[in-house]
């Protein structure tokens, strides 16, 4: 066995250290020599994370990379998940890159499609958040990762801020394996606020000519809510959160779950539910939260990220968010939806698409967004082991008379209007998503979140409790009895939906004791991006488009 | 069910339709609505582009009683194609205001929410416009004190700014915003440099109701209530001037001064500055209290309009 080598990998990460060394003084490489440092660190066919987050991206290192001699550099693997940036997409369409592996694309989701169909990105995988980062540890461990911190010293520690999101994960498994890791940092400094990543896992540092950017993902504005979310908001406190007692939870992005958010201070404190339901939450920062959270309903929240103008905010709420001994928040995605996935009884969304089967997908014609974390969240842990009153009430329910062991379900709720933009139905016979997969050839249609872990289906017609039904017609008919005037919904059959209802399966507003007149935008606890101000005392600090004042 | 604010009329003006508008300006009860919705008369023009109308064409218009003293009132209908007027739309506030000359009514209240004309109605929304206008100033020959109210979503922009400036009185709250270009076809024509339309706090600075009623573009400023709109449009209503020569000449003047005072400037914060009325913090930021400390510009009350 003498032959045998076991230090490949170290030697080769060394000798690219070495080739780089001449361009730092210790780990500071001066801004100017990005280009230089890239080529000296990267080599064709890499497996390569250009740190893209949900939120925060590496925009400095990946416009030099993006920049680079694809004669020089090329064949790389891209493994990270936010794919959202223009340059992220030139590493494809320039020849640096060809394979890539990643979960959101968000703004760049018709690019890729694009880029796919024309050849020119081999797509490994559309992945959830932690099902990409566990690949990280397994089969898709990167050679390099460039990241990025808002400061560093000079032995290389980094403080990421409040938007720390994908970093540690990254770097864990890039560095205990023998690869090269670069950060770009906004700021050097003498001495870091604290120390997110130790300089012992960072090999170079280099200063951005600007701060990495990060977007307002997770700001809604409650002038933009309707009333037919309003009232489906009503439906979902009181057909939902009540009788299942739902205190650990996440909530999506949508204006929906926007809207229950700002009627817990003022419907649900009228239902007493105050201190029942929604204390505890793995969920970004929603400015929407704030009146929850100022009137007591909220004792604690987990973060994946950031959200603009919220730090200050949350600095100042250190009882309710996660903060380090400096004071600002630290946000950890793997963590968060860790969390969302094991400790949380509840995942309650907004969907653009839902099929008879209770599949939906914001996959629409010509467009790969990819999964982001919704997935893990909207999914039942078949490996959790521990009860809680609203996951065995909801493993009670889907086991019927039938069952003498009982596992818990997590409750998986879709919040869907019948009808989208420009009257497009939300209800389909078949997902576009399937469609696309079959035009792209892909192995697996992307499907946002099975019809098998949908536990509820709210509409503006009411909620359909899927875990009641006993069979699959009965599961179609559910959804059909909550679909309104789409043409899945007109195709329902009158007698099985009122025999439905008469089982509580499906539930109307009247059903529940609400009247849609009560459903009004005076039961919003903020009307308004200024409210919210207001409601913080000021500490909220709201991005310049979201202003109206 | 007793939820804090629940069932309670809301007197937020910003989330009012024109018609909780119309009739929370006026004594309860009071309103009569002209031509309401039970009249179908739907825009000519619509249809051809598969548009759906409104049964009111997107204008609230009647009378009622304020403190007891007979006034007409009309509300445009900011959330209904963003408040534009078509040709029926203006053809409403034409008759209205006609109707309000002729039987010698003390006000009309002018609920303004509008992006200015519809586009799809082209031609006949500018000449509705300009019927508005001549409409407006016979009005005020005759008497009639012409009150705009702006504080709703679209703002009074295109023709609309211009019609409330050629009002007796313009009343305006923080959400109001009042200007003839839109902060978007400013952009498009002259470049982001000019003005960036995404820089809402720009926007507001420059066409904002606080602005406005700083430097002298609105005559009252008020808290986003229906009611502060209506106590305002109360005591402004006797004081609003009378349409003469000597009044446009006046206006004139003002705003020759003003332009020579304060045309370079790109900010309204570079006004205040000129003025040496810097505010405290900026504008936009001050509780409605500190905000009602801060001085206007001397030439901003005037009885010119």
């Amino acid at each position: 066995m003498g032959l045998k080598s076991w230090d490949r990998q170290r030697r080769e990460r060394q000798a690219r250290l070495d080739a780089a060394a001449p361009l730092a003084q210790g780990k500071i490489v001066p801004t100017a020599r990005v280009s230089a440092l890239l080529r000296a660190l990267i080599r064709p066919g890499d497996r390569l994370c250009l740190e893209g987050d949900n939120q925060k991206q590496a925009d400095f290192l990946a416009d030099a990379l993006a920049a680079l001699d694809p004669a020089e550099i090329h064949d790389l693997h891209i493994v990270q998940s936010g794919v959202v940036l223009q340059a992220h997409l030139d590493l494809f369409e320039r020849g640096l890159a060809r394979k890539l592996d990643f979960s959101y694309s968000g703004p760049q989701s018709a690019a890729i499609a694009r880029a796919l169909d024309a050849g020119k990105i081999e797509l490994g995988a559309v992945h959830t958040y932690i099902e990409l980062f566990a690949r990280y540890f397994m089969d898709l461990t990167p050679n390099v990762a460039l990241i990025a911190a808002v400061q560093a010293d000079h032995e290389g520690n980094l403080y990421t801020g409040p938007n720390t999101e994908d970093t540690p994960t990254i770097v864990e498994a890039t560095a205990f394996k023998s690869g090269i890791v670069v950060a770009q940092v906004n700021k050097l400094v003498d001495k870091l606020p604290r120390v997110d990543i130790p300089g012992s896992m960072v090999d170079f540092v280099i200063e951005a000519d600007r701060p990495f950017y990060v977007e307002p993902l997770f700001t809604r504005d409650p002038a933009a809510i309707t009333e037919v979310q309003i009232l489906m908001a009503m439906m979902a406190l009181k057909g939902i959160y009540a009788p299942y007692g739902v205190r650990r939870l996440n909530h999506g992005i949508g204006f929906p779950t926007a809207a229950i958010e700002l009627i817990l201070p003022t419907y649900g404190e009228a239902l007493g539910l105050r201190g029942k339901i929604a204390t505890h939450f793995a969920l970004n920062p929603h400015p929407t939260l704030i009146p929850a959270i100022e009137s007591g309903w909220v004792e604690q929240v987990h973060c994946f990220g950031s959200e603009v103008g919220m730090d200050q905010y949350m600095s100042a709420r250190p009882d309710i968010f996660f903060l380090g001994q400096d004071g600002t928040l630290r946000s950890n995605r793997l963590m968060c939806q860790t969390a969302g996935l094991y400790a949380c009884d509840m995942f309650i969304g907004s969907t653009l698409q839902i099929d008879l089967a209770g599949n939906s997908s914001t996959f629409t014609n010509g467009r790969i967004a990819g999964f982001g974390g919704a997935p893990n969240m909207g999914a039942d842990a078949r490996g959790r082991r521990h009860a809680s009153p609203a996951w065995m009430q909801a493993g009670q329910e889907a086991a019927g008379e039938a069952g003498s062991l009982v596992r818990g379900r997590k409750l998986v709720v879709q919040m869907v209007e019948t009808f989208g933009e420009k009257l497009v139905p939300r209800f389909v016979e078949e997902l576009d998503s399937v469609r696309m997969a079959r035009d792209l050839k892909l192995d697996l249609a992307p499907v946002m979140i099975y019809g098998d872990d949908v536990t509820h289906i709210v509409t503006e017609e009411g909620i359909a409790n899927l875990l009641l039904c006993r069979s699959t017609e009965e599961r179609e008919q559910a959804i059909r009895g909550v679909a309104g005037f789409t043409p899945i919904g007109r195709g329902r059959d009158r007698a099985v939906v009122e025999r439905l209802r008469a089982r509580k399966v499906i539930q109307r507003p009247e059903d529940l004791g609400i009247s849609p007149l009560d459903a009004t935008r005076q039961l919003l606890a903020a009307r308004s991006v200024q409210d919210l101000v207001a409601c913080s005392g000021g500490l909220y600090r709201p991005p310049a488009k979201f202003r109206n004042w | 069910m007793n939820a804090p604010g629940m069932n309670a009329q809301s007197d937020y003006y910003y989330e009012a339709s024109a018609r909780e508008r119309a009739q929370g300006l006026l004594d309860p009860g009071s309103f009569t609505e002209f031509m309401g919705p039970q009249s179908r008369c739907l825009s000519p023009h619509l249809a051809q582009f598969n548009l759906t109308g409104a049964f009111d064409d997107g204008i609230i218009i009647g009378a009622g009683l304020l403190q007891g003293m007979p006034v007409y009132v009309a509300a445009q209908e900011g959330r209904f194609m963003g408040g534009a007027f078509g040709e029926l739309h203006g053809a409403k506030l034409v008759g209205l205001l006609r109707a309000a000359a002729a039987h010698k009514i003390t006000a009309v209240l002018l609920a303004l929410d509008t992006g200015g004309v519809r586009l799809q109605e082209a031609n006949a929304g500018e000449m509705a416009i300009s019927e508005v206008l001549r409409a407006i100033v016979a009005a005020r020959r005759a008497g009639v004190a012409v009150i705009a109210l702006v504080g709703g979503r679209a703002g009074a922009f295109g023709g609309g700014g211009i019609i409330a400036a050629s009002c007796s009185r313009i009343i305006v709250s923080g959400h109001g915003r009042i200007s003839v270009s839109g902060p978007e076809v400013i952009e498009t024509n002259k470049g982001v440099e000019e003005f960036d339309s995404k820089d809402r706090g720009l926007v507001w600075r420059v066409t904002g109701g606080r602005s406005r009623a700083l430097l002298g573009g609105a005559d009252a400023y008020v808290a986003d209530r229906i009611s502060a709109f209506r106590d305002a449009a109360l005591a402004q209503i006797p004081n609003a001037p009378p349409f003469t020569l000597e009044s446009l000449q006046a206006e004139q003047a003002r705003l020759s001064q003003r332009l020579a005072a304060y045309g370079t400037c790109r900010d309204a914060t570079e006004i205040w500055r000129q003025a040496g009325l810097e505010p405290p913090a900026p504008v936009a930021d001050l509780s409605e209290a500190d905000y009602a400390g801060l001085s206007r510009l001397p030439e901003a009350d005037h009885d010119a309009r």
